[in-house]
């Protein structure tokens, strides 16, 4: 049982806890064994009943939100520093999504650096990727990339393989590339049946053929409650009230900025009824976290003079996505209410600060806290003990110290180094030709090993006369990658391997070293230069 | 030196073939009756829905390996193992293709059945006539007249070519010269990988010596041959076309016919620790290229050393028409594509810069961009790569569609998609070598060169042979009437397992260790003979008939008759 007493930003649905959905009061968030939040109590002294040996960690004037959701996210090219192809002009933005592959440089910058680390060391990339995204607040992200198995360990909740316990995979569903109409009516139908679909829809700008997506999605039914939009800045403005089974969009400010010089009509959006949450998008052309996100959203919005309030941003990273989630899950993230998960973020902040405000304008320096299903995951390290989280890694954000739970994939009970993680990852950077290799011949030689004693045992339930072993050695964690490849040659490698050059690893936060290589590239036509103000 | 040939000497000798036999059904517990089912219940929808070649095979032979197999369901409970077994195989090699094969159980896993000495045949088909090309050193032939150069006459009592027909029944081959060009490559030494053992202990071997028929006893010994496997790295394989059981058995002659060699490999092969292989001069203590595996009265000495001796040889040949370059290619079984065709080119430009014979003879395949990219090195022309296609059905549908796939199965993804509506049997054919890499460096031989195949020569053996014939690189000289014809680019049952993982078509593993492989992408010709298929039909040549000289001489007779091609090339 854990406790978080501090200044409470609940984004409670539920009236008992506060009258407005917005509003905040001194209070304490208790979180059952079970990882899910039992109350939300005002002030300093009220204890729920059974919750007397309750660990309670003040925060003192430090800000306790629900932690933050990233609902869409390529989780496997986050090691990737931004993309820009060299040799487009620079008043020529991307017309959409299908135009930057076609880019001459595209594979070898994209796809080969993020082929090596899935292929050489699949489990030190999701544990960076998801220690960049904790780093930011975030407790639930989208994207990670298709794999052969659940990932034991994992940092932070992952949308599409989040099962809450139970057997049912498909909770969430997702789609990057455009799939054909018999593909959509497929999703409609299991849509209808409970679970959510996440579809990259009309990305690029307005007006341009990858609109026809959006109405592609409606003639084959996806138009639900349960359709999660993502981008969607070609649609015109009139075409979002068309859905009237109100769904949700997902606005990526930075990437699509970056790419084509606009983006989605938040507003419109809003007005037609639909839900709008924030997601960084990836490495090449997103921010590091939606603590990034919530940056950019705030230019864009001041920039087109649309109006949002920070409250509107921190929603579209809270409650707009837990609720969204909740459609499928039926279970709730993103607000702290008795029965929603235990997932809270702390954010360092003085007595007297606006909470949205803070939040907005929040560094990975001032993420104090992050608490998944009642266990504090991630903070500074008096926090992490005061939590009870003591089996730790350490390393350093932002110029502070900070702890992390990360178990080993191989021992669960040992903590995972963070500097073997970088060590291991920085290996495989240095000789990516020798790493792809090795790390081919390693998931091939455990296949082939699981593959032999599966036949030995008789080959699967069939047998009659299967011999009882021992159990099957693991099956290594094989990734895929889930962007389009690029141009490049049949197998989707060069010819030789040694011609694959992987990048100096992204950093884990908003750092100079990003915020300087914004500047003069993209498309945003400096809109994106003023990110580094919240920096400074 | 003592250790290699102590190592190597009891490597060739082995194990009696009656007394493995007679250990092995004590270790190899028989299939259960669920465990047969599971057997046919996997293979028919993978030969249905997978196997590219089906529609050709109903075609050529009349066959229907999916209804054969479903019928052997129905009665498969009351056959004895062997039977089961047999039944198998004999399904799956009426096919005809080498490279879809079923591998038994595991008792036999790597394991070559062996006689000391190589069978070969001269003259025409019609008139076939058989000698014993090669005999190692043995104990197990009593008769001293039994020697090389002796002719036989008959196989346990049966005339030989007959024999030799009839052994050929049980063996790939579409045309009658291939299997029997299979059939005298497997007649002394049988991959027990790929195939059930022989059916006697011995063989009594009719020879001539004058007018003399002598008979000999000799007792088939097992020797020890890792199960060949095509490329270390897993990416790499996929991009096989070989015939896995000709490989086994090329590796089980070099035992048996140059140990010296085996042995250098060996122990190279134990050194080695990084997949790829080393492109700089051989080291001391590896055999030198002048020991080439086997070949019909290969000759020793004069090669060029090789840092790929396993796969490479070249020397300088004397002929009527002067001295004339000579490569021979054993094999594009090589893990590294760049390393080999800097190697050939390497090799090309030490030998005569006017006039080159290319051996591809008994070539049983490797990766297809090895052969391929090697081409270039021959011709001005743009080499035009081989393309490949996948039956459109719905489990290949369901297999390039997989996030795992997406790499290497993406392309044929929209053909298959369409297919359905165009009713097209196949996807869209795509080269499987990136057209760049086929012209990236260029011609380096700048003189005249001639092929040489025989029916042995096989999968990737027939690409490079399509290109050569397509592009004009200069005359092919057929030893039979074509190639062996293999089409298509192989995957091992673990590599379309994987394959299918996560669709609905994903099966388990067979039972106790047993295997298969199935030819997976078609092979369709470009150039000159573009949208024509290789299985079945192979690439034809300039017909040869192997001479007694050429078995017994060097090949000297075929070298003279080459050098007389391209001087006809020449002039014409």
């Amino acid at each position: 049982m854990l406790a978080i007493r501090g200044r409470i930003v609940p984004l409670s649905a539920d009236r008992a806890v506060t009258p407005g959905e917005l509003d905040g009061f001194v209070g304490t968030v208790w979180i059952g064994d079970d990882g899910m939040v039992s109350a939300v109590t005002r002030g300093r002294t009220a204890t729920p009943a059974g919750f007397e040996a309750a660990r309670v960690v003040d925060v003192g004037s430090s800000l306790v939100f629900p932690g933050l959701i990233d609902l869409h996210n390529h989780l496997a090219y986050n090691t990737l520093p931004l993309w820009t192809d060299p040799n487009r002009p620079a008043d020529k933005p991307f017309l959409h999504h299908n135009t930057w592959p076609g880019a001459r440089t595209y594979a070898a910058d994209v796809t080969w650096p993020a082929y090596t680390f899935i292929t050489a060391s699949p489990e030190e990339l999701l544990a960076y990727a998801e220690t960049r995204a904790i780093v930011g607040g975030t407790t639930t992200i989208q994207g990670s990339p298709p794999k052969n198995r659940p990932r034991d360990g994992w940092v932070v909740r992952n949308a599409e393989d989040e099962k809450w316990g139970g057997r049912d995979a498909n909770l969430v569903y997702a789609s990057t590339l455009t799939l054909k109409p018999a593909g959509l009516a497929d999703k409609a139908v299991r849509m209808r049946h409970g679970s959510s679909f996440i579809y990259h829809c009309s990305e690029g700008q307005a007006g341009t053929v990858v609109a026809q997506e959006f109405h592609d999605a409606q003639a084959a039914g996806c138009l639900q409650e349960r359709f999660i939009a993502v981008h969607c800045n070609a649609v015109a403005p009139k075409a979002f009230s068309t859905w009237r089974k109100h769904g949700a969009v997902v606005w990526s400010p930075f990437s699509n900025m970056w790419l084509y010089g606009s983006t989605t009509n938040v507003p419109a959006a809003m007005e037609a009824g639909q839900t709008v949450c924030l997601g960084s998008d990836w490495g090449p052309s997103g921010t590091r976290s939606v603590l990034g996100e919530l940056k950019v959203a705030r230019l864009v919005s001041d920039d087109h003079g649309w109006g949002l309030s920070d409250s509107d941003l921190v929603r579209m990273v809270t409650s707009n996505p837990g609720d969204v989630l909740a459609r499928s899950w039926k279970r709730q993230v993103g607000r702290l209410q008795p029965g929603s998960d235990g997932d809270v973020l702390v954010i360092r902040a003085t007595r007297r600060a606006d909470p949205f405000h803070a939040l907005v304008n929040a560094r990975e320096r001032n993420v104090d806290l992050v608490v998944i299903g009642g266990r504090a995951q991630y903070g500074t390290p008096a926090l992490m003990a005061a939590a009870g989280s003591t089996v730790t890694t350490a390393l350093t954000v932002d110029g502070e110290a900070r702890a992390m739970l990360l178990p080993r994939p191989d021992d669960p009970a040992s903590p995972w180094e963070w500097h073997d993680v970088m060590a291991r990852l920085e290996k495989v950077r240095s000789d990516p030709k020798r790493a792809i290799e090795r790390g081919r011949l390693k998931q091939d030689a455990a296949m082939a090993a699981a593959y032999l004693a599966r036949s030995r045992n008789g080959g699967g339930s069939w047998s009659s006369t299967s011999r009882p072993s021992a159990s099957p050695p693991p099956t290594p964690l094989r990734l895929a990658l889930d962007m389009p490849t690029g141009l490049a040659p049949l197998g989707g490698l060069p010819k030789t391997l040694t011609e694959i050059v992987v990048p100096p690893l992204a950093g884990l936060s908003h750092d100079r070293e990003f915020l300087n290589s914004i500047v003069g590239r993209g498309y945003h036509r400096g809109l994106l230069d003023d990110l580094a103000g919240f920096y400074r | 030196m003592a250790d290699l040939s102590l190592h190597a000497a009891a490597a060739q000798r082995g194990m009696l073939l009656s007394d493995v036999l007679r250990r092995r059904r004590r270790l190899i517990p028989a299939l259960g009756p669920g465990e047969r089912l599971k057997v046919i219940d996997t293979l028919v929808p993978l030969l249905e829905g997978v196997y590219c070649h089906l529609p050709q095979k109903r075609a050529g032979y009349a066959v229907d390996p999916v209804q054969a197999l479903r019928l052997l369901r129905q009665r498969c409970v009351e056959l004895t193992d062997g039977e089961f077994h047999l039944a198998i195989t004999g399904i799956i090699t009426g096919l005809r293709d080498a490279h879809t094969r079923y591998v038994g159980p595991s008792g036999l896993r790597g394991r070559v059945a062996t006689l000391p000495f190589l069978v070969e045949s001269f003259g025409s088909y019609a008139a076939a006539r058989f000698i014993v090309s090669k005999l190692a050193e043995t104990a197990d032939v009593e008769d001293p007249d039994f020697v090389e150069g002796v002719e036989l006459v008959s196989w346990n009592f049966v005339p030989m070519s007959r024999a030799v027909d009839v052994y050929a029944t049980q063996e790939t081959g579409g045309r009658p010269d291939a299997r029997r060009a299979r059939a005298l490559e497997t007649l002394t030494f049988r991959s027990l990988d790929y195939g059930p053992p022989p059916d006697e202990h011995s063989v009594v071997v009719g020879f001539k010596v004058g007018r003399t028929l002598h008979e000999v006893r000799i007792p088939w010994r097992v020797v020890g041959i890792p199960p060949a496997t095509m490329a270390k790295d897993p990416q790499v394989a996929l991009k096989a076309g070989w015939n896995p059981a000709a490989e086994s058995v090329r590796k089980a002659k070099k035992l048996m016919f140059a140990p010296a060699a085996w042995d250098a490999q060996r122990l190279e092969g134990a050194k080695r620790k990084a997949p790829q292989r080393k492109t700089s001069a051989p080291e001391p203590d590896s055999a030198p290229a002048a020991s080439p595996v086997v070949g019909s009265g290969a000759a020793v000495g004069g090669w060029i050393a090789s840092s790929l001796p396993d796969v490479l040889s070249a020397r300088t040949v004397p002929t009527k028409r002067g001295d004339v370059g000579y490569l021979r290619i054993w094999s594009f079984d090589v893990d590294d594509h760049e390393a080999f065709v800097t190697e050939v080119r390497r090799l090309l430009q030490e030998l005569p810069q006017d006039r080159l014979i290319v051996d591809l003879r008994a070539n049983p395949g490797g990766l297809i961009w090895a052969a391929e990219r090697s081409l270039q090195l021959f011709t001005d022309e743009m080499i035009r790569p081989t393309r490949f296609s996948l039956l459109a059905t719905p489990v290949t549908r369901a297999m390039a569609e997989s996030a795992f796939n997406r790499l290497e199965l993406d392309a044929w993804v929209e053909s298959l998609t369409d297919a359905v509506s165009t009713g097209e049997v196949y996807s869209q054919p795509i080269a499987l070598t990136d057209p760049a890499w086929c012209r990236d460096i260029g011609r380096t031989y700048p003189g005249a060169a001639v092929l040489v195949v025989d029916p042995n020569t096989y999968s990737s053996g027939d690409l490079f042979s399509a290109g050569w014939a397509d592009h004009g690189i200069g005359p092919l000289v057929s030893v039979g009437q074509a190639t062996g014809a293999g089409g298509a680019n192989v995957w091992d049952d673990l590599q379309l397992s994987e394959a299918l993982t996560g669709t609905a078509y994903e099966f388990d593993p067979l039972p106790d260790g047993i295997h298969f492989t199935m030819a997976i992408r078609r092979a369709i010709r470009s150039g000159r003979s573009d949208g024509v298929p290789i299985e079945d039909l192979g690439i034809r040549g300039i017909p040869y008939a192997l001479t007694r000289r050429d078995l017994m001489e060097g090949n000297r007779d075929l070298h003279n008759f080459c050098a007389q091609t391209l001087h006809d090339w020449a002039s014409s």
